[in-house]
Parts: structure tokens; sequence; C-alpha cells
């Protein structure tokens, strides 16, 4: 059997190397210029305790999602990896520990629960281990090795990369590696010869691995983020651990203050300042954040707020994914509150998003509130950024020696946006507040004031739109079904508009990574064209699905996804059909 | 009632069926070492021709499996039985629990020491591993050398002659002889293998076999130097039964039974070709080979393990199919 892809789980508790395993394993096959996902699952908020999981999914064509179930368990963990073999596909296949010592209580051990479609390949791993470094540490590489034997891989593109991984930590440290490598890979060549393939396209260049999180920081890092302050929060903290690393040699500074009120007031203060800030946090602390963000909104301050989305309401769901934060996105915020929405479906838009990001923010003086998921800001894929390093990047509107003359804050111009001065420039004073304000930023409670104020703030989310990517239409142009989605599910819907496609259904897919504003025109458009249209999230309520209907008038077929784990292009794939045979009959 | 089986070939899946027949509610486990559902052996050699597909081949599907409650444990290995507290220990140390026990784990080529040190360049032709195996060789093979008396091994040749690959085959006898029944005394193996163009090598054997790029290199202890692409030899056909080492059950080639296919310990059976069943005739023990006969060894070892108390009976010969071609033998080698 020749594997076009595979989808290899490595299941283990604390100490088990399962993360590591991953990254081995990710890590070498980009190297050669394969796509590459990979996703972690924890079962508990706090790292390396109870059960986790990594799942690495390859393939020489480009991957967008997880997909459906697993072509190998690597069941480092015995008892705790027996809920993942429902996982593992028909005909696939399960690598388990053979060299516990003492006995094995029956129904306790992995290889008791193995259906019969799944091939099970005992392999002492740590005994294996042990033979090559004297400790159960490369356990996981020893199962690393029987896989490059399973599915016929190369062994020395992992020898290479086992090589350079472990350089820094000295020959005797490669040595034990290889070592294990080389053991398990034997093991299995001795007793499962029998093997399949993966059908190995010729070697391409690297790639580049990095999570929705990284591709953020860096995004943001690479446009002139200056000051990241933040509250640790799962899934979001990565982003302010890369910062806290990487953005002081730039000259920017990382602030870990005491909640996310102090870190969207640090934010909100530094842009004040004219200094590009940013914050990360998850749903709970984008509900802290409501009303500095109104704020900003009322002060026309920028501000960049990346929102790791994660399960809720409430503390939630902290380790899993839901896209359910998308209406406190756009409407938590008292008052007439307009605040720009974008949603990246991978880690290259989180990357380029973010940076479009800071200059929307800057340029309207805005709020802008970035969308991420925990499954996107988690996962690690292959992507190729459009770098864009420019750390002086301004996108301000700034005052002319005219509008200096008589400067005021909130001039009223075309498009909404006054310019725009930060203290300590000279030639103008001028006042801030959270109040309803005149042209000079003094409160005032007018109606025809606080109506054109109102208008005004509107205004330039209509200006804006000369500066938003259209949206993309992938997929057939001439098919009947559209489906319109946001963020990390437009990854499996690319597969399962695939698999539909295979099984001859044609379908067509509108996204942006705008969702508010969006390009209205190129929407309407495509849902004119449309005879059936699905639009598919990770919520219980349709959040999109509401936003598009009172928007654009549309009756769509909603796939309230069910949130926890990553979508299932199959499930994808099922819907179109079913709409298919409803349109067909 | 815990029924374990070891060794999911026809013994051991005709008893399971037996078991499931009679006793609807007991628990079924079965375990058989090899990766693949179970399968029937004596059709190996069709399938190595193509004459039919992998699918043909299995006994049970995991519907089947489903359907009769049977929980299979597929790839797993019993390393050892613990008699005294009834338990099977499995290669991973896990232990399976039995109130009756089935030992079917049949037989398997055996390299005699003479060839030993060269098993690494020795090819068997018994289980579905091997054969799917040597098919991913098979285009770039063209010659083959054979060593070997059972009759399987003249599968093994009429297989290969009708892959039109080049056989040699080295025997220790004076002409090509093989233990058919007289009834078959029209065909002359020997002539037959002859005329389909098969090299025969006679009085010799082979004493070494080197990897030498991708040939080998069989040397004779008559001087002979052949080349080939594969090299296929054993010396005889052995029961499963290391795994019973320092057991107290009764064995000699293989274990010993009575015509109940009772083993010298209460509550555990065998059959198929791992068992030596007592034959009144001759007032000794003789492995009954063949699929027929395990299939009713199967059968009749199930129907005890439930509680019944049925007598297998023996068979004199054994029917061997060699491509369809019907032969009756009295012993498999
Ligand atoms: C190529 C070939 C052609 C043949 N053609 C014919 C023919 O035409 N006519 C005929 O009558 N006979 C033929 N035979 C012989 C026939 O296949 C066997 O007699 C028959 O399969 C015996 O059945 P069994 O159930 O006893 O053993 P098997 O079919 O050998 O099954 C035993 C199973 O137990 C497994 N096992 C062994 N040890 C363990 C363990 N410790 N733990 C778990 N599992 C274990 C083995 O892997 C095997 O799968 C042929 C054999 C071969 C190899």
């Amino acid at each position: 059997m020749k594997h076009k892809e595979l989808s290899i789980r490595f299941c283990g508790i604390a100490g088990d190397g399962v993360v590591s395993s991953g990254k081995i394993l990710a890590g070498t096959v980009a190297s050669i210029g394969l796509f590459v996902m990979v996703n972690d699952i924890y079962s508990a908020e706090i790292r390396g305790l109870g059960k986790s999981t990594t799942t690495v999914r390859f393939s020489g064509k480009k991957i967008h999602s997880m997909g459906d179930g697993v072509d190998l368990l690597v069941g480092m963990a015995g008892k705790e990896s027996i809920s993942e073999l429902v996982e593992v596909k028909s005909g696939g296949a399960v690598i388990y520990e053979s060299s516990e010592p003492g006995e094995l209580v029956e129904g306790e051990s992995l290889a008791g629960h193995i259906p019969p479609d799944v091939r099970g390949y005992a392999v002492p791993l740590k005994r294996l281990a042990n033979e090559a470094s004297g400790s159960n540490r490369g356990r996981n590489i020893v199962a690393i090795g029987a896989l490059c034997y399973m599915y016929s891989l190369p062994p020395e593109i992992f020898i290479n990369h086992i090589t350079k991984l472990f350089q820094r930590k000295g020959e005797s440290v490669v040595e034990n590696n290889v070592k294990a490598f080389r053991l398990g890979y034997d093991y299995c060549q001795e007793n499962y010869p029998l093997r399949e393939e993966f059908d190995l396209p010729a070697a391409g260049e690297a790639k580049k691995l990095i999570s929705g999180n990284e591709a953020v920081a860096r995004g943001a890092m690479n446009c002139g983020l200056q000051i990241y302050a933040g509250y640790p929060i799962t899934p979001a903290t990565k982003i302010m651990e890369y910062c806290a690393k990487d953005l002081p040699p730039l000259g920017g500074w990382t602030i870990q203050v005491e909640d996310e009120i102090a870190a969207i007031s640090t934010v909100v203060g530094s842009w004040f300042a004219g200094k590009r800030a940013m914050t990360a946090t998850s749903g709970p602390g984008l509900a802290l954040m409501s009303e500095m963000i109104n704020l900003a909104v009322m002060a026309e301050i920028p501000a960049v707020i990346v929102d790791v989305q994660r399960g809720g309401p409430s503390t939630g769901l902290p380790t899993k994914v839901e896209q359910s934060d998308l209406n406190i996105a756009l409407y938590g915020g008292a008052g007439d509150s307009p605040r720009v929405v974008m949603a990246p479906a991978d880690s290259e838009e989180s990357y380029s998003g973010i940076q479009l990001a800071f200059d929307l923010a800057e340029k309207y003086q805005t709020p802008v509130i970035f969308l991420s998921d925990l499954f996107l800001g988690q996962r690690i894929e292959t992507a190729i950024l459009k770098e864009k390093i420019d750390r002086n990047r301004s996108t301000r509107k700034k005052a002319t020696a005219e509008d200096l003359k008589n400067y005021v804050r909130y001039q009223l111009t075309d498009d909404g946006v006054s310019p725009w001065i930060v203290p300590g420039e000279s030639g103008a004073f001028y006042t801030v507040t959270g109040l309803e304000h005149n042209l000079q930023g003094n409160p005032n409670y007018e109606a025809e004031v606080h109506q054109s104020m109102t208008e005004k703030r509107h205004r330039k989310f209509e200006s804006m739109i000369q500066d938003i990517p259209p949206a993309d239409v992938i997929g057939d142009e001439d098919a009947a079904i559209g489906i319109a989605s946001w963020g990390s599910t437009i990854g499996a819907i690319l597969e399962g508009m695939e698999i539909a496609r295979e099984k001859g259904v044609k379908s067509k897919l509108i996204k942006s990574i705008m969702i508010h504003p969006q390009h209205e025109e190129s929407f309407r458009r495509f849902f004119d064209s449309c005879q059936r249209i699905i639009v598919a999230e990770m919520n219980f309520q349709g959040q999109y699905a509401a936003l598009l209907k009172s928007r654009y008038g549309i009756k769509p077929v909603e796939m309230h996804l069910p949130a926890v784990n990553p979508v299932s292009p199959k499930a994808i794939a099922q819907k179109i059909m079913e709409v298919n045979d409803e349109l067909t009959q | 009632m815990k029924y374990v089986i070891i060794g999911a070939g026809v013994a051991g899946v005709t008893a399971a069926e037996t078991v499931r027949k009679i006793d609807s509610d007991g628990e079924i486990v079965l375990i058989g070492k090899e990766q693949f559902l179970p399968y029937k052996r004596y059709l190996l050699t069709e399938f190595f021709c193509g004459t039919i597909s992998k699918e043909q081949l299995f006994s049970l599907s995991c519907e089947d499996l489903k359907r009769l409650k049977i929980t299979f444990r597929k790839g797993q290995l019993a390393k050892s039985v613990d008699f005294e507290n009834k338990k099977v220990k499995l290669f991973h140390n896990e232990t399976v629990s039995y109130d009756k026990l089935l030992i079917a784990t049949g037989g398997k080529p055996r390299i005699g020491p003479a060839l030993r040190s060269f098993e690494k360049n020795l090819q068997l032709y018994y289980s579905l591993e091997d054969i799917l195996l040597i098919k991913e060789k098979l285009d770039s093979v063209r010659t083959c050398v054979v060593f070997g008396q059972g009759l399987s091994t003249l599968d093994l040749m009429a297989g290969l002659k009708n892959l039109k690959k080049e056989v040699i085959y080295i025997t220790k006898k004076p002409r090509a002889f093989f233990p058919l029944l007289q009834s078959n005394s029209d065909v002359d193996v020997h002539q037959f293998l002859s005329e389909k163009g098969v090299k025969i090598i006679t009085n010799d054997r082979p004493v070494s076999v080197e990897k030498r790029d991708d040939k080998f290199i069989v040397e004779t202890f008559n001087g002979e130097k052949l080349t080939a692409d594969l090299v296929f030899a054993w010396d005889d056909y052995r029961p499963n039964i290391r795994f019973l080492e320092n057991t107290k059950i009764d064995r000699k080639i293989g274990i010993l039974v009575n015509e109940q296919l009772r083993t010298s310990v209460e509550d555990v059976y065998a059959a198929g070709d791992c068992a030596e069943i007592y034959h009144p005739k001759i007032k000794n023990y003789w492995i009954n080979f063949g699929y027929p006969n395990a299939i009713e060894q199967g059968e009749t070892a199930g129907k005890n393990m439930t509680g019944l108390n049925e007598n297998y009976r023996i068979r004199e010969t054994l029917v061997f199919h060699v491509l369809g071609k019907p032969f009756e033998a009295r012993w498999w080698e």
C-alpha cells in the first residue's frame, strides 16, 4: 500500500517525550520539503500532567487540517492510549510497548483493545532505549525508528535531523539517539519485515515549521511591535513567551502585568504614546478587556488584541478549541462600538494578518480584535511566510503643518480619520476621554455632536474597505453549492470540498480574513452565484451565520460544528453531499 | 465460561466457530501471532500464483468476528502458559486467563543445523507474510533454488513454474520423491517435475548459501555452485510448541492428546498440526496433518471444550492440492 499522506499520533504521559516525538518527526519530514501539520492535545490545563497526544500529518501536498483519523498510533503509555484507538483508521496500525516488566492485567493493555482491522506491532521500546542509552528516555526515538521502517521512509533523513537537533548537547547524546533510532528501525525490519510505503516526492527545499501563535508573535515583531503586555492564559501564553524572548533584543518591551485589564490598559496607553502595542488573551481575558476596548473606540486609539479562542463561556474549556468569541469580539462593548474583527485561517495568514491588523489599527485609530483559536494557535505547520520585516513601519495619518496651525484631535474628515499627533510631538495639546467629546476632545453631550462623532467613528469602517483584501473564492466557480466559514475551520472545509469533489460533487468557498468590515460586494456576488449556501463554524449558536444572515439576507444551511476537537473534513464532505442530494432531487 | 484459543489457523478458527454454535454466551478469545485476519494456509499457493485474491484467503472477516463475538488478538504471540493458574502469557506480558484452553498453533518449517548459519539468506514458504514478501521481489526473480522434501516444497515448485520462473531442485534422494500414496502411482513426481522444466539435482544437499550483491550463491556437498535470486530451503516441518517449554504438558514432537483431543493437563486441548493424536491401531501417537484433518480436529476440540465427549476419527491419509490437482498422501513431510 502506498500512502499519499500519513497521520501519526503519539500518546503518552509526562516523561514519555510525546511532544518531542512530534517535533522530531515533523522536523524531519519538513527538512525534505514535505508539508506537515502537528497538533498537540493535553488533557490537563498544566502541560506535563496527565495524558497528552501529539499528531503529525504529512504529505507532498499542502495540508490544511489534521484530517480524519490516524494511520498509526504510537502508544507510549499503554492504558492511556486505549481511548485513542477509535481514531485509528481501518487498515491502520498501532505500536505498543512490549517490554513492560511484570504482568500486565488483562484488558488494561493497549494490545488487548486493538480491533481486528488494525495491525498491532509489539516493540520493546523501553528495552531498546535502555540498550541505546542506559535509560528509558529514548523510547520515542526508538518508536520513530520503528515507524521509519514501517512506512519505508529513508532512515538517513531522520539520522541527519536527529544529529542536527542534538548536536548542541554533545556527541554522546547524538550517538545515543541515533543508536535508539537504529535499534527501533532494525527491530521492525527483523520482526515485521512486511512494510508499507509512503509515496515520497522528490526531495524539495526544507520547509519552516511554525505555530499560529508564533506566526502572530513574529508577524507583530516584524512590523514594529514595541510593547507587548499580557497576562498568561491558555492557549495564548506562547505569544507572550515568544515576545518575552525576542522583543527586548529588538529594543521593545514585554511586560507581564497583573491581569487582562492591566494588559489592555498598557496596550492602549502605549498606542496613545504612538507605540505599536499588542496583547494576547483568550475568551475570559477578552471579556475583562471589554471596557478598555470601548475606551479605545471612543478615544480613537488603536489597539491590537489577539484572542486565541478556547471553549467557553467563562473559564470554560481551557485546553479545547471553539470559535465562540465572535459575538463578543463584534458586539462586546457598550454603546455603538465598532471594532475591526479579523480571523486568520492558518499560520501564513496569522503572520500576514497580524501585520495588516497593526496597519489598520494605526491608520484608522481603532481597536482590532484578531481571532485566532486554540487549534490554529498551538498547531505547528509548514508555512511559507511572506516575510516582511520593517520595524519602523507606520501607517499613522500624521498632522500636516497646516493641521498643526489649529490642531483639533477629532477633526471631521471625509474618511473619518483625523490627523493624529502623540504626546511629546510638538504643536498641540488635546484631551482624551471615554466621554463623548467634541472636535478638541473635550466632553460634550449635545445630540448633534454625539451624532456626528458616532458617524465619524463608523465612517472609518467604510473608508477602510480600500485597505482590506478582497475575499478569496476557492473551488469550482460554477458550483451550485457555496460555503462560507472563518478561522481554522477553513482548513477542514478545503479538504472536505476535495473529498466531495472526488465523489463528483462540486462546491466553492468564500473566505476572508476580514470579519468586520468585509468586502461586501464580493460576498454578495458569491452568494448570488450559489443555489445553496452552507455556513460552517465551530460553535453552538452559529455566530458567523447570524452575521452573514443579517448582513446579506441569505438563508444558509448552518453547520454548528461540535467544538472541543478540530473539525473533521469528512463531516464537511458529508454535508456537501447531503446538500447536493437535496438540490438534485 | 471463557474459552481461549491459541493459534488462528483452520483448527483454531473451526474450534471457535464450533464453540459459538453450542455456547452462545461464552467468552471466546482467539490469539494469533500473525498480522492478518485468520486465513487458509492451504490456499497460499493459489494466491501466490494469482488464481485467487488476497481477500479469498481469509476465513473470517471483521464482521464475522463481531457477529460471532470472538475477541481476536491479532498479531499477538503466546509466550508461555501457566497451567496452574490457567493463564496464557502474551509476548507483551499481558496475561489472559482461561477456563478452557485450546492449543492450535500448527507447525512451521525448520531449518536444520547444517543450514542454520545461513538462515538470513533462506526464504521460507509458509505464511502469508512469506508470500507477500516474495511477491514484492518476484519481478526481479528469474532463478530459484529449492531444497526440501515436504509436500509444500512440491507445491512451491509447481507455483514457481506456473509463474515462469527457473527452478533448480536439490534432493538428497536419488530421485525427486514425495510421500504420495499408491493411489497416485500413475504420477511419477520426478518425471512430472522434469517435464515442467524443473532442473533436478539428486543425491546432494546445499552446504552454504552466501549473498553476493543481489544474488545468492549456493554450494552443494558435491561441489555444485549455483546462482539464484531466491533460495528456498528447510529441512522439515515441526509443531509450534516451543512456548510450552518448561511446562508439565505431555509432548513428543507435538502435544500429546487422546482421541477426544484432551492433553495431559485438565481443561487444555490441542488440535491441528501441533497435536499428536493417539492412534489406537498403531498404539502410538502421530500428527494427523493437513487442513481437512485440522478442521475436523478443531470441530471435535471445540465441542469437547463446551462439555461434550466426542471422539476424533484418525485419517490415514491427507489430500494435498498441487495447483488444483488433488493428491493423496500419508505423510506431510
Ligand atoms: C504452502 C502450503 C500449502 C498447503 N497445502 C495443503 C493442501 O493442499 N492440503 C492440506 O491438507 N494441507 C495443506 N497444507 C498444510 C495445511 O495448511 C496445514 O495442515 C493446516 O493449515 C494446519 O492447520 P492448523 O490450524 O493446525 O495450523 P496453522 O494453519 O499452521 O495455524 C496455526 C496458527 O497459529 C499461529 N501460532 C503459532 N504459534 C503461536 C503462538 N505461540 N501464539 C499465537 N499464535 C501462534 C501460527 O502463526 C498460525 O497462524 C499446506 C501448507 C502450506 C504451507
